[in-house]
């Protein structure tokens, strides 16, 4: 039946359920007037059609886990996968701050403010990033501040600029802090030269420093009303779109040969492995592909090309971003990169341990591609054979996956300095451990190389 | 604390703002509208003399693309 999603709890507007499987969002009476604005005044319209915002349709309302609260409900557009935050690369993370605050500004010209300027209230469909929390409008005031500026710093710019300005492994402090960075913590992060920079000396530095000033002071209404006018929010916003511009992390676009020629490939033997795996994936026909380690997407788009929605995880945030700046480019629809450890994946954190889930729990797909992979789970990582295998099941139907002997250059270079301790890495080793998990369907070789490909079944 | 805040809060902001961001705004108003005029400004110059064409510093999500074909749901379509 109808099943409240644990992490929406926070919003008093209205909450999400899921029912068959499917989304839903409920909209309470104390939403009502706002809901009625939104979309009466047309920004609902706009937004959706930009594909700014996810469009929804009406449903039923005895379909409500809580009726008696219920104004509407409310079935939005079905997402094909939820990503997090900590999970962009720099681009994607700006693109959704530039979508955010677009939308703040395009609801005050609608008479409507954002009442929350949370990074999860963004996701990726078709390549690109789209608003999902159709209850964070409500009546614009005149004279009052935006409440959701703090959110929107502690989610946005300080991450944003701590990848640009100090590291771009920074982004790991988002799974640390629920709700967004201390502003206070990003301040002492920063280079001092960011005192400089008018956007971020003010939104950051000058934002800490206040929040820390008047943490336990009362404010008088008498202070507060009338301070902010419509022009100022505009320029409060302008501000912000404005640092958020001006950060930016380098993509470096490598060719492709940079990293396959130093694995033994030529371009031909490039071009027999694309044909390959492209057979393999139309054999399976799925209609779901995540390629773990994917790299800059390079046999992922084996996949997407055919159009089958597809996510490419790597752990390296330049290699996702160069994937992201060819989707935009392409304006690719089925392709999304997220940055993923798969030796240490994303934890389930929040409330409960139960905001944001882990991987597993966002699938399955229907295929799971592993190219060019093992060897650093088992053999840099050591993990047993078998623990990847189970590994690797829960999180798909189907396996296609590229065995990396120890003739291979890039298991050489792994244990060039260290003692082989893997008596069991070999491909018997290797089918042994996996058909514990799988059925093997078909083997192949590799041409050029002396890896061979495998497409497996779950058992 | 509530009363005091109690024109803020009403059953749909749940969120906590913060006294320290709200008097931010209130400093940042004075200190942004000149510079937002100053930068609309310089930008207008630069432009008249350089003849330059939206940028994708300039680009708008929120834009609606009017030769992009628009789907949109049967429900929405009458409203």
């Amino acid at each position: 039946m109808a099943e409240k999603v644990s992490a929406s709890f926070r919003d008093p507007s209205g909450f999400m359920f899921k029912r068959d499987g499917e989304f839903y969002r409920q909209v309470n009476q104390s939403y009502k007037a706002d809901y009625d604005l939104f979309i009466s005044s047309g920004l609902y319209q706009h937004l959706s059609k930009a594909k700014a915002l996810i469009p929804h349709q009406e449903a039923e309302l005895d379909f409500s886990p809580s009726p008696d609260k219920a104004y509407k409900i409310i079935k939005p557009l079905q997402l094909g996968f939820i990503s997090y935050p900590y999970e962009w690369c720099f681009n994607q993370y700006k693109d959704a701050a530039i979508l955010t605050l677009s939308i703040a500004r395009r609801a005050l010209e609608y008479g409507m403010v954002l009442k929350d300027a949370s990074a999860y209230n963004i996701q990726f469909h078709e390549g690109r990033p789209i608003f999902i929390d159709t209850l964070s409008f409500e009546a614009y005031k005149e004279g009052l501040p935006w409440v959701a500026y703090k959110q929107f710093c502690q989610h946005f710019l300080a991450p944003l600029a701590l990848m640009a300005k100090t590291d771009i492994r920074l982004l790991g402090l988002m799974r640390n802090y629920i709700d967004g960075i201390p502003l206070d913590l990003a301040a002492a992060l920063l280079p001092k030269s960011t005192k400089l920079n008018l956007g971020l000396a003010t939104h950051i530095h000058l934002h800490a420093r206040s929040q820390q000033k008047y943490a336990n002071q009362k404010l008088s209404q008498k202070e507060l009303t009338g301070k902010i006018s419509k022009q100022a929010l505009y320029n409060l916003i302008d501000s912000l779109l404005t640092v958020v511009r001006s950060l930016k992390v380098e993509t470096i676009m490598t060719e492709w040969s940079d990293y396959y020629q130093d694995n033994n490939y030529t371009e031909s033997s490039f071009e027999a492995k694309r044909d390959l795996v492209t057979g393999f994936v139309k054999q399976v026909n799925p209609q779901t592909v995540w390629d773990l380690g994917g790299n800059t997407g390079e046999f992922s788009r084996c996949a997407s090309d055919l159009e089958i929605p597809t996510i490419s995880f790597d752990i390296d945030p330049g290699a996702v971003q160069q994937n992201y700046t060819i989707v935009k480019a392409e304006k690719e629809k089925f392709m999304l990169p997220l940055l993923m450890d798969l030796t240490n994946p994303s934890p389930a954190i929040g409330w409960h341990n139960q905001e944001r889930d882990v991987l597993k729990e966002r699938g399955p797909a229907d295929l799971i591609m592993a190219l060019a992979l093992i060897h650093h789970m088992a053999i840099a990582n050591n993990v047993p054979l078998r623990d990847v295998a189970r590994s690797f099941a829960e999180l798909g139907e189907y396996l296609l996956i590229e065995f990396v002997p120890k003739q291979d250059s890039q298991v050489i270079r792994l244990l060039s300095s260290r003692l082989d301790i893997f008596p069991d890495y070999n491909p018997e080793g290797f089918k042994q451990a996996f058909s514990e998990y799988y059925i093997i369907l078909d083997e192949k070789p590799v041409t050029g190389s002396e890896r061979m490909m495998f497409l497996m079944k779950k058992k | 604390m509530t009363q005091l805040f109690s024109f803020l809060i009403k059953p749909q902001q749940y969120l906590d703002p913060g006294s320290g961001s709200l008097i931010v705004q209130i400093v940042l108003g004075v200190i942004l509208g000149a510079g937002v005029a100053v930068r609309v400004f310089w930008k207008q110059i630069k432009n008249f003399f350089t003849g330059k064409k939206a940028t994708d510093a300039d680009f708008d999500p929120t834009e609606i693309d009017p030769d992009e074909i628009i789907d949109i749901p049967e429900e929405q379509k009458n409203k």
